[in-house]
């Protein structure tokens, strides 16, 4: 049995590569159309995500890129996005509103950075990473408890609060919390450089929060996989019903898991702030949310593939800035692939099943005739 | 000799892995109440499904008043006259009463818009043809089931049919209302010269009300004859093809301390209406109660509200002498209680879920079953679970098999081994066999008793009053959310009992102890 | 506060729940045929798209409007084609469909006009706009004159198509096939008309009508495309629907009352309340209002 499992995720592997192909397939037809060289640009989009021109580069240099790095902090964001947006729908809720969550966490860490300048990174940094992660995690208990209390649907409320927060958020970059320095029209106070993140690969984004997120992914995939709660989660999420019936406290557990998911958003905040940016700015996340909620709807909720499929994303996205710079090619085209992979594996589901009756039905028919004849001669 | 209006030749019907039809042959005749009878899943609801094209058979032909069906389609069969009265009804529930009987051939105005008040003039000119009275403007959600069955029948009629299948009728139907829906098939074959076929499993009401008689037994016709020359008795053997009685079980009376308690327990459904009425009920350690009552009166309320799983309106329950009010089911289950639901696949699995998923849900957090309170020991769980599944005897590929893969018989197996295996003081039971072959009744049967040989407390719910005489020491009846009667159970017959289940005899008071 | 309540406040609460308002009429579609349509911002940003290409290139801005339909409803069949025949998982779907929407558009606003975010048209050759009303003599009609004259012609012609929807939706035969589709197909199947027939039938007016609000959007309460212009109306349509319980009349009161935040969130910048903080009002308001509407129903469920 243990092997039909496992035979089964190999089916659905491969018609995930397939779909991966035919997304890349059809945007290269798109770029075709629009009149720009797809081999060039997708070229310039390995080279973009890796900053290597050759396979011989990729293999002696490639932690020393900077575009190398940027990916690998991407894929840390994925990552963590992906496996909050699985930590809610294991157990039936979807949390939309990470990228409120993600702002939110973001400007509240910077703040806390702000007002404990001058004390020990030791004290700031767990300050502001619990900051973060109870401000986004308060952000998702709210339309979490309204869903569980009283049935509001939680994917159009986490949306509107994802509005709300942004702009919120803008309200306080550019009002009360606005920085000093003369240069900058918006964002708070830049951090000092003790409360910043180590960079492991100079000029690139890539800090030591990729150890955190590590720890943070590792946890997550273990409680979600090998443990009791883990168990809990899942069967709450399959069958609600099931679960209350059986004295599962499925009300706590769905709120727990939608907070947790926010609290995740929120350190992911608090690490573009402490990592990459140095302060809270406008547009500190672009749709990274979305991103990672599609790298788990592809991979179906599963924390193992998430990580995997985090990178291919962070390839995508990262690789096509070089391709915008140096192909010419807007960089948008990754949604544009992105999208149509989930498209493509809807379809591949959709028609497979469809088949498949076809030919269960065809079968049937063949075996009554089959007896009807059996029966006559007999 | 009276032509046949449906002609069925060699139909068969294979789905994925069931032969739901096997070379079935029939002719049902012009104006004659045909009773095609069978247990679950004997395959009569498939073959009506074919008759009304829902269903294309896999083999065989179908003859519809002289035209031979090519395409099966439910559109099809309404232009020859084919109505259906599905056990479901087909009803939307927010629309009102004329607008679920013109549905799909509404009158028009000026050809786009919908004409009310020709639908309104239309179904009371039907209702008062028929004699089915009803209220055009009535919302079906808020109107009863006898109701809804009627507006069900005036659909059928008013798309024109002369052929009028229905699918257990009186499953929902207390006797008075089935005495006067048979009357109204009665008039409509004598006057209006209508063909009716009746599916049931009810045999009393085939004698009573039908010409003649087809039996079905695993996809097979395996009788057809005139309604006069059967009894009751010869239907049921030819329905099982064997025996139907099970030996009765030696029950030696040992009833101990109670460990449920109802007071005065009221329960609402649904809707928010009173479903179970002032209550009061007790079971004891070592003996099983049975509920028996009509469906819909009240017994699935009680059920839910007694495991928790809906909250008491008034009253009290004591479980092992600890009141449960406002405990969720988990607290409930801590007292000592384990529940067998009702619906097995909503409710008592998880059909995405493995076979082991299934059966150590509730045990998951032991210590047996974990280290350090939260790590999964799969070692450990994977052993305990194949010792159930094969003490359970659960037929199924192995312990990683999705439940909802599984055969009914086979997931409430999952669920009774499940259940079972708390050791609880209280069981609390809901149809245990619904939908279950024959050789896992006995099965179950016989885990049941063995349970109140143990000393277990054990309440009973089931629409199958043979199971409930078999396994009860008392019965109790019930009708419209109260207690109608409360019986040793070898004291009473099952004619008697029917009185009681209807509210037609009702002894003063509550039940006691 | 006696200046608040201006005659600008009103105009543009109009022009704000127009486009949300539209949008909702083709939710309220998909809505009663069950699907949970969370594609709608998507559909609105194609259909914005569209409208203002079509229109800069031919000229026309009823040309753009009807192109922006013929998407919506090409967008409708596209997402039908997966909700309903491949029977996918609408929120995946409709979150992917929105995706792509932001994807494309700007893609193709790259490519094709090589600008990045606004496109206003060329000096040579500007985007054309939706017609606007001139009401004449009846300007003069107190309130209600002012309010209106001037305003793009779609706002009056949305109240009409909230009517014609009203009819379509409860006293045309397709309204009852859709709504049975919806809550109990299979009574639909037995009287003996294919359910995913109307579901395909919702998604597509679902998408013309979004088509329309895009069009509306870009072409009528401003002329230009933006990235990401849609800014979450497709969802704000989406609670409208549930607002109003998929009653046209009560949807499109919902949007009106979007866009009275909407505008009064305008309004209050001009008493120096930070811009950002007044752009979360009809958000606010949105979540508040979707709470309130859901705890009601089930209070009055419970009472029956």
């Amino acid at each position: 049995m243990a092997e039909k499992k496992r035979r089964m995720d190999w089916g659905y592997l491969g018609s995930l590569a397939l779909s991966v192909c035919l997304a890349l397939l059809v945007g290269a037809v798109i770029m075709w159309a629009a009149g720009y060289n797809p081999g060039k640009a997708y070229g310039e989009l390995l080279r973009g995500a890796t900053g290597c021109s050759s396979v011989g580069e990729f293999f002696t240099s490639v932690f020393t890129k900077r575009q190398f790095g940027n990916t690998l902090e991407y894929t840390m964001v994925l990552c963590m996005t992906g496996l909050a947006c699985a930590l809610g729908a294991r157990v039936g809720i979807f949390n939309v509103g990470g990228e409120g969550q993600l702002y939110l966490g973001a400007i509240v860490s910077a703040y806390i950075g702000v007002l404990l300048s001058g004390c020990s990174a030791w004290l700031v940094i767990p300050a502001a990473a619990l900051g973060a992660m109870a401000v986004g995690g308060f952000y998702a208990w709210v339309p979490g408890v309204l869903k569980v209390k009283l049935k509001v649907n939680e994917v159009i409320t986490t949306i509107m609060l994802n509005s709300i927060a942004i702009y919120f958020c803008a309200y306080l970059s550019t009002g009360p919390w606005k920085t000093t320095q003369t240069n900058r029209v918006s964002g708070t106070e830049t951090l000092a450089a003790n409360l910043q993140f180590t960079r492991l690969i100079k000029g690139s984004s890539l800090t030591t929060a990729i150890l955190a997120a590590a720890v943070v992914a590792l946890l997550v995939w273990y409680v979600m996989s090998k443990t009791t709660t883990g168990y809990e989660m899942k069967m709450t999420g399959q069958n609600r019903r099931f679960a209350f019936f059986s004295g599962l406290k499925v009300d706590t557990i769905t709120i727990a898991a939608m907070t947790v998911s926010g609290a995740m958003c929120g350190l992911v905040g608090m690490f573009e702030v402490y990592g990459l940016k140095g302060s809270y700015q406008d547009g500190i996340s672009n749709e990274f949310y979305f991103d990672g909620l599609l790298v788990a709807m592809i991979m179906r909720y599963n924390p193992v593939g998430i990580i995997g499929m985090s990178i291919l994303f962070a390839v995508l996205r990262i690789g096509a800035s070089g391709m915008e710079l140096n192909a010419g090619v807007p960089g948008e085209l990754y949604r544009i692939i992105q999208s149509v992979i989930i498209f493509f594996m809807a379809a591949e589901s959709g028609i497979s099943a469809a088949v498949g009756a076809r030919r269960a039905r065809r079968k049937a028919s063949r075996e009554a005739k089959a007896r009807l004849e059996e029966c006559s001669r007999g | 000799m009276q032509e046949p209006v449906v002609r069925f030749e060699h139909i068969s019907m294979q789905f994925p892995g069931v032969l739901a039809n096997d070379d079935v042959s029939l002719e049902v005749r012009k104006g004659e109440i045909f009773a095609l009878v069978g247990e679950n899943g004997a395959g009569k609801s498939t073959l009506m499904n074919v008759l009304y094209g829902i269903h294309t058979p896999t083999g065989g032909s179908l003859t519809i008043k002289g035209k031979k069906m090519q395409h099966f389609s439910p559109k099809n069969a309404i232009d020859l006259g084919v109505g259906m009265v599905h056990q479901h009804f087909m009803l939307v529930p927010s629309f009102t009463v004329a607008e679920n009987i013109v549905l799909s051939r509404e009158p028009r105005r000026g050809g786009l818009l919908y004409d009310r008040k020709a639908a309104r003039q239309k179904t009371e000119a039907l209702s008062r043809e028929y004699g089915l009275k009803v209220d055009p403007d009535a919302v079906v959600r808020e109107i009863g089931v006898g109701l809804q069955q009627r507006v069900e029948i005036l659909k059928t009629l008013y798309r024109g049919a002369d052929i009028l299948i229905l699918d257990e009728p009186t499953a929902v139907l207390t006797p008075q209302e089935t005495e006067e829906l048979f009357d109204i098939l009665r008039r409509m074959v004598r006057e209006k010269g209508m063909t009716v076929i009746l599916i049931t499993h009810k045999l009393g009401e085939v004698v009573s009300v039908s010409d003649r008689v087809g039996v079905m037994r695993q996809g097979r016709l395996v009788s057809l004859e005139e309604t006069k020359n059967v009894t009751e008795r010869s239907l049921a053997a030819k329905m099982v093809g064997r025996n139907v009685l099970h030996d009765p079980f030696l029950k030696e009376s040992q009833a101990g301390e109670v460990r449920i308690r109802a007071e005065k327990l009221s329960v609402l459904d649904n809707r928010g209406l009173p479903a179970v009425k002032e209550l009061s009920l007790e079971v004891r350690a070592g003996e099983v109660v049975g509920i028996a009552a009509v469906e819909g009166n009240g017994q699935s309320e009680l059920i839910e509200a007694i495991t928790g799983m809906r909250p008491m309106s008034g009253g009290n329950v004591e479980i092992c002498g600890t009141s449960i009010r406002g405990m969720s089911p988990g607290r409930i289950r801590r007292l000592g209680l384990a529940h067998v639901p009702e619906d097995r696949l909503s409710t008592g699995v998880n059909p995405q879920g493995t076979i082991s998923e299934n059966l150590i849900m509730g045990k998951h957090r032991s210590r047996e079953f974990t280290r350090l309170g939260f790590h999964v020991n799969k070692g450990a769980l994977e052993r305990y679970v194949g010792k159930i599944f094969s003490r359970f005897d659960v037929r199924a590929a192995g312990l990683d098999t999705t439940v909802g893969s599984l055969s009914g018989g086979n997931v409430q197996k999952v669920v009774i081994a499940r259940e079972f295996s708390f050791d609880t003081p209280v069981l609390v039971i809901s149809q245990p066999t619904r939908g279950v072959d024959i050789g896992a009744i006995e099965f179950i049967h016989q885990h049941i008793m063995d349970k109140r040989a143990q000393g277990c407390a054990i309440l009973l719910c089931s629409a199958d009053l043979d199971e409930v005489f078999r396994l009860s020491d008392r019965i109790v009846t019930m009708y419209e959310g109260r207690i109608t009667g409360s019986f040793p159970a070898e004291k009473i017959t099952k004619e008697e009992i029917g009185y009681y289940m209807t509210g037609a005899r009702s002894e003063e008071g509550t039940s006691h102890g | 506060m006696g200046n608040l309540f201006t005659v600008g406040l009103f105009q543009q609460m109009l022009r704000s729940a127009t486009p949300v308002g539209l949008a909702a009429m083709g939710g309220l579609m998909t809505e009663h045929a069950g699907i949970m349509n969370i594609g709608m911002d998507g559909m609105i940003l194609m259909g914005a798209f569209t409208a203002v290409s079509v229109s800069w290139l031919m000229g026309s801005a009823w040309l753009g409007l009807l192109a922006a339909i013929l998407v919506g409803i090409l967008v409708g069949l596209f997402f039908a084609l997966f909700v309903v025949k491949f029977k996918s998982d609408e929120f995946i779907i409709g979150t992917a469909l929105n995706i792509l929407a932001g994807g494309l558009t700007v893609f193709l606003l790259r490519s094709l006009f090589q600008v990045k975010g606004t496109f206003q048209g060329t000096p040579d050759r500007p985007v054309v706009g939706l017609p606007r009303v001139n009401l004449g003599i009846l300007a003069k009609i107190p309130v209600i004159g002012p309010i209106l004259d001037g305003s793009s012609v779609f706002i009056l012609l949305t109240w009409l198509l909230v009517l014609v929807m009203w009819v379509f939706v409860y006293r045309t035969p397709w309204g009852f096939w859709i709504r049975a589709a919806g809550e109990k197909p299979d009574t639909l199947r037995t009287a003996g008309i294919n359910p995913e027939r109307m579901k395909w039938l919702s998604s597509v007016i679902c998408g013309g009508f979004c088509g329309l609000a895009g069009a509306q959007l870009a072409l009528g309460n401003v002329t230009l495309f933006s990235e990401g212009m849609s800014n979450s109306r497709g969802y704000v349509a989406f609670a409208c629907v549930i607002f109003g319980a998929a009653n046209p009349g009560k949807a499109y009161l919902a949007a009106l009352m979007f866009g009275f935040f909407d505008a009064l969130g305008y309004r209050l910048q001009d008493y120096n309340i930070n811009a950002n903080l007044t752009s979360t009002i009809p958000y606010v308001i949105t979540v508040v209002m979707m709470v309130y509407v859901v705890v009601r129903s089930q209070r009055r469920q419970k009472q029956r």
